[in-house]
């Protein structure tokens, strides 16, 4: 029983850790494999420190964590919603958050303060889906979701509106958040130390979120509570989306794709899947923003570009070949 | 020995300091914040066109070693090293000229990169100029801060003193109601709050949507025939595209077209606050003269 789950997460392991030495041996500036392992080391000229220690190593653990991050709460999501559609960004999550870091920017405000905001509108947006999806009738999956897309519209109608009458030079500032940027990440601590404590939590939920994956009948015919295990899982996918938006701006598709890559190739264990999707989502993100930094450089990509191009072909390559 | 202490303390003060305060330059940004360089800068870096402007119009375009995307003036900045576009600069390239003076651009730049830069000690001097005057004084604290006050006040001075001869020489004169387009598609014009609203103003023109609320407001076709002014000016992508102002000529109701008072102004000399906009603001005053001599 252990082997089938350790041998894929040690590989994705392997190829975070690689693409997570590609990140920082890449850059505008050449520096040689030699002279990133002398920084390493505590040697090296002061230029190199500065570029690998300051801006390469602290980017690519942001990267890693927002990427783990929207990969874990996208399959949290699916398996709450039993829907291979949900997706952080579909419930309307995002659209929360990116409204409030927009009123942030609008009032002219700036770095702190705009995360800030956008965490305090994820949450709204959360409370919101949650409480009017509990509505006067029963709570249902399908209601869930219909609520958070309508709610996600809403949001989009506030954010066209908010871009429409603000003042044209705080235009670009807002089109490139929501296009989403890794290089707007000040430190990647919280939302490393977020997805390892959340990893911890789900593992011992892995069975229960199994059977849950079946429906919620089954799931408290056999013996789950159902209501607060959908309010924990929900909880941490808000939390998860929140601190992501809040480092990088509006990066989607990686909530949505990753876990059904590793779905098709993995199957459905969610005690496999939720840990593979924090080491596949931080990777993909990684090396998208690796590329992001060089394709055109000096001029630099919003990652959520080279994550849809990156992403699209290989999950329909997958989708197609799968029965 | 107490008082050799205290001897010795205070001699170590005044070579450590003595040194440094003599040639040591200061200057307050436009977000209020003093910047301090031990010694005037030789290794700047503008991270917006406006700023590279300012910057060799204070004399000191010797000492640019990095500037961003469209600095296309004067050209001297197009052969410098550019570090990517004002609203995402490439880091690492930036850090790699090892620039001792940063030109940041407070609505332009996003804070979390100037930030991670004062982080790591290079000292940020970030500037915004909504006012002609700021335009000058702009010029005279960054010529202090790169060590060439006498370019830099002389050219500060020639801007302000052209300005006061443009407002002298108009101030009497009949007012021209204007329509100044910014944008085609959708429409946009500017307020009076802008600087190319006061551009309008200090000519004797009156702006017809200066009233507006909004620095940049959007506005329909309908407004700009109801309100009909007598002149339209209006900028173009790139510097010789008129096709925005041919739209004009479908509506023969207008004043502006039936006097054919549709003029072009390049954009560059208006939208950047730079001294190039004296020389915009007398080409606003000169249209604004032809548009009077065609009163019937």
């Amino acid at each position: 029983m252990i082997r089938p789950i350790t041998l894929p997460l040690s590989l994705l392991a392997l190829a975070s850790v690689l693409a997570m030495v590609i990140s920082v041996g890449v850059g505008s500036v050449a520096i040689t494999p030699m002279e990133i392992l002398s920084v390493f080391l505590g040697d090296g000229a002061d230029l190199q420190r500065t570029l690998v220690l300051e801006l390469r190593l602290p980017r690519t653990l942001s990267a890693f964590a927002t990427g783990g991050l929207l990969a874990v709460a996208g399959a949290l999501m699916q398996v709450l919603l039993r829907n291979p559609l949900a997706d952080p960004y579909v419930l309307g999550l995002s659209g929360g958050a990116a409204v409030g870091a927009l009123l942030a920017m609008l009032a002219g405000l700036g770095g702190v303060i705009v995360s800030g905001s956008a965490f305090a509108g994820a949450m709204l947006a959360t409370l919101m889906v949650f409480g009017l999806a509990h509505g006067t009738g029963s709570w249902t999956p399908s209601r869930l979701l219909l609520t958070g897309v309508v709610v996600a519209a809403g949001w989009g109608a506030v954010i066209t509106l908010m871009l429409a009458i603000s003042p044209a030079r705080e235009l670009p500032g807002m089109l490139y958040w929501l296009m989403g940027d890794v290089s707007y990440a000040r430190s990647p601590w919280p939302g490393l130390g977020l997805l390892l404590i959340v990893c911890f939590i789900v593992a011992p939920l892995g069975r229960s979120l199994n059977v849950l994956a079946r429906g919620p009948m089954q799931a408290a015919a056999l013996g789950i509570s159902v209501r607060p295990l959908e309010w924990l899982i929900y909880i941490l996918a808000s939390l998860l989306t929140a601190t992501a938006v809040t480092m990088a701006g509006s990066i989607g598709f990686v909530g949505l794709v990753i876990p059904h890559m590793l779905r098709m190739v993995l199957g459905n264990d969610q005690r496999l899947i939720l840990p593979a999707c924090a080491l596949a989502g931080g990777t993909l993100l990684v090396l998208a923003d690796s590329l992001a930094r060089i394709v055109i450089a000096p001029e630099q990509l919003p990652v959520g570009v080279i994550t849809a191009l990156l992403g699209v072909p290989t999950f329909l390559y997958l989708l197609y070949r799968s029965r | 020995m107490v008082k050799l202490k205290g001897y010795i303390v205070m001699l170590g003060w005044v070579l450590l300091s003595a040194p440094a305060s003599a040639s040591s330059v200061c200057a307050t940004d436009d977000l209020g914040d003093e910047v301090c360089l031990a010694r005037p800068a030789e290794r700047i870096a503008a991270l917006s066109p406006g700023a590279t402007e300012l910057v060799w119009a204070a004399g000191a375009g010797d000492q640019v070693v990095a500037v961003v995307a469209y600095s296309d003036y004067p050209p001297a900045a197009k052969e410098v090293t550019s570090v990517g576009s004002h609203t995402r600069m490439d880091m690492e390239r930036l850090l790699q000229l090892q620039p001792d003076l940063v030109i940041g651009w407070v609505t332009g730049n996003p804070t979390e990169q100037l930030a991670t830069l004062k982080e790591l000690g290079i000292p940020v001097f970030s500037i915004e100029p909504r006012s002609f005057e700021a335009v000058s004084h702009t010029i005279e604290r960054l010529s202090v801060l790169a060590g060439t006050e006498a370019e830099g006040f002389a050219e500060a001075e020639r801007f302000r003193q052209g300005i006061a001869g443009l407002r002298a020489q108009f101030a009497e004169s009949k007012p021209v109601p204007v329509f100044y387009q910014v944008w085609d598609e959708p429409l946009m014009t500017v307020n009076n709050d802008h600087l190319i609203g006061e551009m309008i103003q200090l000519c004797a023109g009156d702006n017809v949507f200066g009233h507006l609320e909004r620095l940049v407001p959007r506005i329909s076709t309908e407004a700009v025939v109801a309100a009909n002014p007598e002149a339209i000016l209006a900028g173009g992508m790139g510097e010789e595209n008129r096709h925005w102002l041919t739209r004009w000529r479908n509506f023969p109701g207008l004043t502006a077209a039936a006097r054919d008072n549709l003029f072009f102004i390049p954009p560059s000399l208006v939208q950047r606050p730079t001294p190039r906009m004296l020389e915009g603001t007398r080409l606003f005053c000169d249209k604004l003269e032809v548009a009077r001599a065609r009163r019937p």
